[in-house]
């Protein structure tokens, strides 16, 4: 059976079509924007900026596209055509007539599709692992540069010891099948997720210990929401069977966590012991407020603009993470459609064909890319500010 | 375009600079922004010329653009700058670099970041005559040494051979004056040179300075915001004003008959002296700074002046008008024949009642404060770290609704004792009262609400002391709801608005940002945050040094009104003693962690001193011509509180150890001694050697009269001003019932006089008295003296409208 292929125009095309729920949600909210940019803060002050706006536009992309991967990508990311095993790109299923855009893997699998399910992937664990390693970096740095001697040393020490072990061997050993019997990565899943729950209940109660009204109202909600989400993720246990995590997933969540919070902890420390040297960090202590209240409203929201920085790259960073990760085959399922195991899978036939890995990697790249510029363009702005 | 200015002090020489309606821009994204326009001035060989104005008037932009060292976005867009005669805006890149750093030397605020930290002094110095003059290296060192030897610098072989970062402040920016001077510069221009320094140190600086120009026939440029400085250092004057010169003349024509009101405006916003808070308060200039892009039409101080007149003044671009009768003083005030320069403007207050202190609010009785300096924090604990002493046997009183002003220069220990005070720190021994409690050791988180908001403090850097994070209402309303005023969150809203009109500014604040406001706002804001909870005691840590000095007038005065109000007691942190004398009760010297003096106001201002407040004393600037003042420089720096000098902790810089016998000075520690009632010194100098210290300051009286001065003038008998025998005959002038037709200032010296009486009663009361009956009499309880004062100021106008108004002109 012969297979026809498309012309590399009409290949285009039909990738810019089938993307149009992206083009038109972008459309939508970047048009937004822009056309509320004076109100949206350091957000819209990005729009004021080429680099900022470029940066917006390549992770709103990947952002779409992984929200609307089911009504972009053609095939299922799993889904094999026996017939269609290396095809080059443009190639045209017999059958029903469809198009291998981007040409098919050595298992038949459709490239464009699964590049696009990926970013599923990639974008649910990136910034959610950023998320909770800002959240467990914040919550042990604020205590660290604001008390200094003892506790600082301490953490500064284990955060060190960390940082100073090499990441890859961390990985290895934590989603090793003898480690993960003994359940270290869910006791750790255990410890690292109850941060966010004690920094919300924190946050309220520092803030509204003396108004019982609402300070009742939010702790029930955060340790409703927080708990019903922890023991969903942690012991896969959800009531409602909402909340629930593959085994995979959460060991690579925990290893991300583990190895880029001690660089979190370390910036939010060196930025809490500038800022508490100010007369406004003085004037709190001299009305009595709390050490916990300082470092959380006064401290920590003056020092959001590094921070957003600093998560930026980071997402850009465990990106990239993940598709190391994905490479030396560890954590996600083999078929798994991420970005990093696409790029591992075709890497082995490299010689042979050189299509089936460039649009993962081309994704990784641009999304991470992206980021950084983002990244940039806030902080510029922010320095104006 | 205006005229041309060519003012010419020196006939037919040339002059070294010649600026003729210079006019330089900034071009943003939002398009181009005038920062200096039309400007003129001329300096002659060996003259020195002061730029004096307020933050954003464009006075470092001048000197940079006479440097030609604008950044990118900066540009010249008018006018001509010509040097020796030759225009520097046709001389290529080449001839300027040729210039710069050779001819025209620079000379910055921040020393240290003018000097290169990884390289020796020596090394940098060298540079330059290795740079320009081509020398080899032996003579470039042989010349480095001699200009560290003409900056009048010890040990100079030493000096060359150390790093930037080994030396004090004061002698880096010596460094970085020698390095200007190598090169032999025809002009010199000098930015703030000083203001980073205290203010002994700014002293000798300042004399080092005046001396360059006879020494070396240097023509300068001395840009600042002090006119006390530029009164000192320079021959003539241009005062800018929102990107223009406002007024320029020779020094004594513009401090004495100043032509514009912007300049009066200065003058009367600046507490000199004469200056009295009760009888002649300050007078501040209404209203802000123009934005660059928001500039009137017509006369730029238009808006903020009491002698506007719609049509005339915003008719037309206003040009410098010669003043008759003055060689070379130009002002930019179309109407400035008409004015009547002694009026004040209006609603400004005439003058209010002296408050009379009550009972003892707060009192320290031999106050320690040591720290323990550790090597090593992570492994050590088992080392022996050294000790720094902060506060040394720290003793005084604060009575009600009475200001006493802490003075000293760095490192002295004042913040140290703010801390203790507001619990931020412990005391190491010796006790604190507050009321009837004491609080040295009670940590601030060991206090109750009460003591808490009971003593609060105001900060010194305005655009530090609100958290930029959260909106100015938020701020005030969570102080409230901390010291527990107010039941419900409406509560604290209405409060916090009532705190907005205390401090004069619109209630639609509560909605902004820090950000949006002005560094003087700011500083209002955090004055109704430490008023919040009724204080009973504000501390102010150098309130206003950080602002423009119309706004430091107005907050200055917002500060007492909001006192005297609420009775409440000030310890007023400070190292400008023009200051301390316009707004304290009583004076605290303090000086390596000792207090040194103490007193009343008149008592500290007048000899005999003890000989650091003699130096302080000589050390400040004033802005008036007819002030005669005695030099005393101090030599060396203050010296590390780590390591200080034995004995007496002064004795390193003091003058007068030479009259004490015997080697006491170096090895013990003076005792306090009781000069006169209340004022006591840590000196070991006897009653006859103190019987002979003169006054520092001083008036010319001859040089009053010729002015004209009105008979009723602050001259001669302000407090502590010579003009009155030094031992001052207590009661002379104030005895019984200053008649009305008596001059208001000896009505006020009288005042003076009968407070220091009050007080000595209370205090042989408080001494005599058990303490316990003494407490009884209930000063301390009335945490609620100010909740009644809400009523008074829901009425209070908006901003600026009720500043106070002085009995009789400042000088003219």
């Amino acid at each position: 059976m012969t297979v026809e292929y498309i012309g590399a125009f009409q290949v285009i095309l039909g990738v810019i079509a089938r993307f149009w729920p992206v083009w038109l949600a972008m459309a939508i909210v970047v048009g937004a924007s822009i056309y509320y940019k004076k109100k949206l803060g350091l957000y819209g002050q990005i729009y004021d900026n080429n680099v900022g706006i470029a940066g917006v536009l390549i992770c709103f992309f990947w952002l779409f596209t992984a929200i609307f991967s089911s009504t972009v990508a053609p095939f299922d990311p799993l889904a094999q055509v026996p017939v269609m095993k290396d095809a080059l790109p443009g190639a045209i299923v017999p059958d029903t007539g469809a198009v291998y855009y981007f040409g098919g893997d050595k298992l038949a699998r459709d490239v464009f599709s699964r590049m696009v399910y990926g970013s599923q992937i990639v974008l649910i664990i990136a910034p959610a692992a950023t998320a909770f390693a800002l959240m467990v970096g914040a919550t042990l740095g604020l205590p660290a540069g604001y008390y200094g001697g003892r506790i600082d040393s301490v953490l500064s020490f284990l955060a060190n010891l960390v940082l100073a072990f090499p990441v890859i061997l961390l990985f290895y050993l934590l989603v090793t099948p003898g480690i993960v019997e003994t359940g270290l990565p869910v006791w750790l899943a255990g410890l690292f997720f109850l941060f966010p729950i004690i920094f919300f209940v924190a946050l309220f109660y520092t803030r509204f210990k003396n108004r019982p009204e609402r300070l009742y109202l939010l702790l029930g909600l955060t340790i409703l929401i927080g708990g019903w989400i922890y023991v969903g993720l942690v012991f896969d246990a959800d009531p409602l069977g909402i909340v629930s995590i593959d085994p995979n997933q959460l060991n690579i969540f925990v290893a991300v966590v583990f190895a880029s919070s001690p660089g979190v902890f370390r910036i939010v420390r060196g930025l809490v012991m500038d800022i508490k040297t100010r007369d406004y960090i003085a004037a709190a202590q001299t009305r009595g407020e709390s050490p916990w209240y300082i470092m959380l409203w006064e401290i920590l929201p003056n020092a959001r603009g590094p921070l957003i920085v600093d998560a930026c790259l980071r997402i850009g960073y465990t990106t990239i993470l993940l598709g190391t990760l994905g490479y030396f085959g560890l954590g996600l399922a083999p078929e798994s459609p991420d970005w990093g195991t696409a790029i591992k899978d075709a890497s082995r036939l490299l010689r042979a064909t050189i299509h089936p890995a460039l649009p993962p990697t081309i994704a990784l790249m641009s999304f991470v890319l992206g980021l950084n510029l983002l990244a940039d363009a806030l902080r510029e702005q922010s320095l104006k500010d | 375009m205006n005229e041309v200015v060519k003012p010419s002090a020196v006939q037919g020489s040339q002059p070294i600079l010649e600026i003729e309606n210079l006019s330089i821009s900034f071009f943003t994204k939002r398009g181009e922004i005038p920062a200096v326009m039309d400007f003129s001035c001329a300096v002659q060989p060996g003259e020195a010329m002061g730029i004096v104005g307020e933050s954003g008037c464009g006075k470092s932009t001048v000197s940079l653009g006479i440097m030609r060292d604008l950044s990118n976005i900066g540009k010249i867009v008018g006018g001509k700058i010509r040097f020796k005669g030759k225009d520097m805006g046709e001389m290529s890149q080449e001839e300027l670099r040729s210039i710069r750093g050779n001819e025209i030397a620079m000379i910055y605020q921040e020393p240290m970041a003018s000097l290169n930290p990884a390289m020796k002094v020596g090394q940098q110095l060298m540079e330059v005559p290795i740079l320009h003059d081509k020398v080899s290296k032996e003579e470039a060192y042989k010349r480095a040494l001699e200009t560290v030897r003409a900056v009048r610098l010890p040990d100079p072989e030493r000096m060359i051979r150390s790093y930037p970062h080994q030396l004090s402040g004061g002698q880096q920016q010596r460094i970085v004056i020698a390095m200007a001077l190598l090169s032999k510069p025809a002009l010199l221009l000098l930015d703030e040179p000083t203001t980073a320094l205290d203010v002994t140190v700014e002293a000798g600086i300042v004399e080092l300075v005046k001396g360059l120009g006879k020494q070396f026939g240097t023509s300068m440029i001395f840009v600042s915001h002090n006119l006390g400085l530029i009164l000192e250092t320079c021959d003539r004057i241009t005062v800018m004003y929102s990107g223009e010169a406002v007024e320029t003349g020779r020094i004594k024509d513009v401090f004495d008959r100043m032509r514009h009101p912007y300049t009066q405006g200065l003058f009367r916003s600046i507490p000199l002296p004469g200056a009295d808070k009760n009888a002649r308060p300050l007078i501040a200039i209404p209203g802000q700074l123009p934005l660059p892009h928001q500039r009137p039409k017509g006369c730029n101080f238009g808006p903020r002046c009491q002698h506007f007149v719609k049509g005339r003044c915003d008719a037309d671009e206003i040009p410098m008008i010669p003043v008759e009768g003055h060689e070379g003083h130009f002002s930019r005030c179309i109407r400035f024949n008409e004015i009547d320069w002694a009026a004040l403007p209006e609603g400004a207050r005439k003058s209010s009642e002296p408050v009379k202190p009550g009972a003892p609010v707060l009192k320290i009785d031999d106050l320690k404060k040591y720290y323990r300096v550790v090597a090593n924090e992570v492994f050590g604990g088992s080392g022996e770290g050294r000790v720094v002493k902060a506060n040394e046997a720290i003793s005084f009183e604060a009575r009600e609704s009475e200001t006493v002003a802490i003075v000293g220069e760095s490192g002295c220990g004042k913040s140290t004792l703010a801390k203790v005070l507001l619990g931020l720190e412990t005391a190491s021994s010796g006790k604190v009262t507050l009321g009837n409690s004491q609080i040295q050791s009670t940590g601030i988180e060991l206090r109750d609400v009460k003591t808490v908001s009971s003593i609060q403090m105001v900060f010194q850097n305005p655009f530090d002391t609100l958290n930029p994070s959260h909106s100015v209402g938020s701020q005030i309303i969570r102080t409230l709801e901390k010291f527990g005023v107010g039941k419900s969150v409406a509560d604290r809203r209405n409060r916090m608005f009532e705190l907005l009109d205390l401090v004069k500014l619109p209630r639609a604040f509560a909605e902004r940002m820090p950000r949006q406001l002005s560094g003087g706002q700011k500083q209002r804001i955090g004055v109704a945050r430490a008023f919040a909870g009724s204080a009973k005691v504000v501390v102010a840590d150098e309130p206003v040094s950080a602002l423009d000095v119309s706004v430091q007038a107005a907050v200055t005065e917002l500060l007492m009104d909001i006192q005297r109000k609420n009775k409440t007691t000030m310890l007023f942190i400070s190292h400008d003693l023009s200051v301390v004398r316009y707004i304290a009760d009583r004076v605290v010297v303090m000086y390596l962690g000792h207090i040194v003096e103490q007193g009343t106001t008149d008592q500290i201002f007048a000899p005999p001193y003890h000989p650091y407040t003699e130096a302080l004393l000589s050390a400040i600037p004033i802005a008036d011509t007819s002030v005669v003042k005695k030099h005393i420089v101090l030599e060396g720096d203050i010296p590390s509180a780590m390591n200080p000098p034995p004995g007496c902790p002064f004795q390193t810089r003091c003058r007068w150890k030479k009259f004490v016998p015997g080697n006491k000075c170096e090895t013990q520690l003076p005792p306090l001694k009781a000069l006169s009632d209340g004022h006591m010194s840590l000196c070991w100098l006897d009653d006859e050697q103190l019987a002979t210290m003169e006054p520092v300051i001083s008036f010319d009286a001859e040089h009053a009269a010729h002015e004209g001065m009105p008979e009723d003038a602050p001259h001669g008998s302000g407090p502590g001003f010579a003009g009155e025998p030094p031992q001052r005959p207590h009661g002379k002038r104030a005895s019984a019932g200053a008649g009305e037709d008596e001059d208001s200032f000896a009505q006020s010296e009288a005042r003076g006089h009968a407070r220091a009486h009050e007080q000595r009663d209370d205090r042989s009361e408080d001494f005599g008295a058990s303490r316990t009956a003494n407490s009884g009499v209930g000063p301390i309880s009335p945490l609620q003296v100010g909740d009644g004062r809400q009523a008074d100021d829901a009425d209070v106008p908006s901003a600026f409208e009720d500043d106070e108004r002085p009995e009789d002109e400042p000088k003219r």
